[in-house]
């Protein structure tokens, strides 16, 4: 079949590259091998004489490839041939850079991939958005946890002063209870103390002793213990409170520097822009009682 | 001889000098080196048939090449540049088949 085919082409390969008197050409090399070739051939299409030919055609490739010849036609063909390998790599080189692979793409497909870049970047926005809301809930959660500490941080202190776990500093007075001949009970340091806790005191030490909710006085002897400290005369109060209610307090009459000196004892009090209560106590937790906010 | 040392200096010219391609000839290099390329093969296998002539494979290989451009350019003005280049090229590939048969005929006889 394809043997057909060959000779049923023949006439267009003809047409392409053959026609004009080139059997008698007597300049082309080819062409003196010619002649008894082309008569062979043209009768007879038959398969045998196809076979012989297509052996002269070797015969002819190898021939006109081997003895170098400079004729003009190899020339000119050497010439185009330099053409269509020179346009071939070129375009070889040109498309097989990456970058340029958009060079030689036609418009529609320029613009189908200009769509679905737009859509990719649509969507990668679309992302981009979803992640920095995300982070932006992050972080003023994360604001709102640092706040929550912070107040906690800052509530701890001021129970802290309370409970007397924390030092405290600020305006107060001080007050100084000379008893030299040992009059002095603990029910009028507790008279003191609650009077001072009347107007205001917010912080209180007793001769480096922090006076706090649960602090008890009891005799002992001729001194006084607080919270079971044995503490001697003088004693000393530091109160930190507003010194203009703290001091009127302890002076009223019938109050309790009055008291004091109706006892023989002399009671002092001085104002101060900064009184530091520095006597601490150790954070204690409740045996029975538990926080009912949780 | 001369006319393959002439197919690889061309492809080893191409290669080292790597020239910017204008963007004029952009579109048509493609198609008109497939173009050529078809006519490479029409010339070899009439070498192979005895029936070579220089001139004839210069005027083939030239027209086919201006033709396959112009058909490109053709297409290009009328909005189907880019079907007509794939039906130029399927057309030129049938042709280049049907040429490498002949020579594979002749040269290997199967």
């Amino acid at each position: 079949m394809s043997e057909q085919n060959e000779h049923n082409e023949q006439p267009e390969n003809r047409d392409k590259s053959d026609i004009p008197g080139g059997p008698d050409r007597p300049e082309n090399r080819l062409r003196k091998e010619l002649p008894e070739e082309v008569p062979a051939r043209a009768p007879g299409p038959a398969p045998e004489p196809a076979a012989q030919e297509s052996l002269t055609g070797r015969q002819r490739l190898v021939k006109g490839l081997w003895p170098p010849r400079v004729t003009r036609a190899q020339l000119i063909v050497a010439l185009l041939l330099f053409g269509l390998g020179f346009g071939l790599a070129v375009q070889v080189a040109s498309n097989s850079d990456s970058d340029s692979a958009l060079r030689g793409a036609r418009q529609e497909d320029l613009v189908r991939i200009l769509d679905e870049l737009d859509s990719r970047t649509q969507r990668l926005d679309d992302e981009k958005q979803g992640l920095e809301k995300q982070r932006q809930e992050l972080q003023s959660s994360s604001d709102q946890a640092a706040e929550a500490r912070k107040q906690t941080a800052e509530k701890e202190k001021q129970l802290g002063i309370l409970a007397g776990t924390v030092a405290a500093q600020g305006p107060g007075i001080t007050m100084t209870i000379e008893d030299t001949k040992g009059t002095v009970k603990a029910d009028m340091l507790l008279d003191a103390i609650q009077e001072l806790r009347a107007a205001g005191a917010e912080a209180i030490q007793v001769n480096g002793v922090r006076v706090v909710a649960g602090s008890y006085f009891t005799d002992s002897g001729k001194s006084v213990a607080v919270d079971g400290n044995k503490i001697n005369a003088p004693y000393r109060f530091k109160v930190i409170g507003k010194p203009q209610d703290l001091e009127p307090a302890l002076n009223i009459p019938g109050g309790v520097v009055q008291t004091l000196e109706k006892e023989q004892a002399t009671a002092t009090v001085e104002q101060s822009d900064k009184i530091v209560v520095d006597a601490l106590r150790q954070a204690k937790r409740p045996d029975y009682a538990r926080s009912s906010s949780q | 001889m001369i006319a393959v040392l002439g197919l690889v200096v061309g492809v080893v010219a191409g290669l080292l000098v790597r020239p910017e391609v204008p963007a004029v000839v952009e579109p048509y290099l493609p198609i008109a080196v497939v173009a050529a390329l078809d006519a490479v093969f029409g010339g070899v296998r009439a070498m192979l048939d005895g029936i070579f002539d220089d001139k004839v494979f210069v005027v083939s290989f030239l027209s086919n090449v201006v033709v396959a451009a112009l058909i490109v350019f053709l297409g290009d003005k009328l909005g189907v540049g880019a079907q007509l280049s794939t039906g130029v090229v399927v057309v030129l590939g049938i042709r280049i088949f049907s040429n490498a048969a002949a020579i594979r005929r002749h040269v290997f006889r199967a």
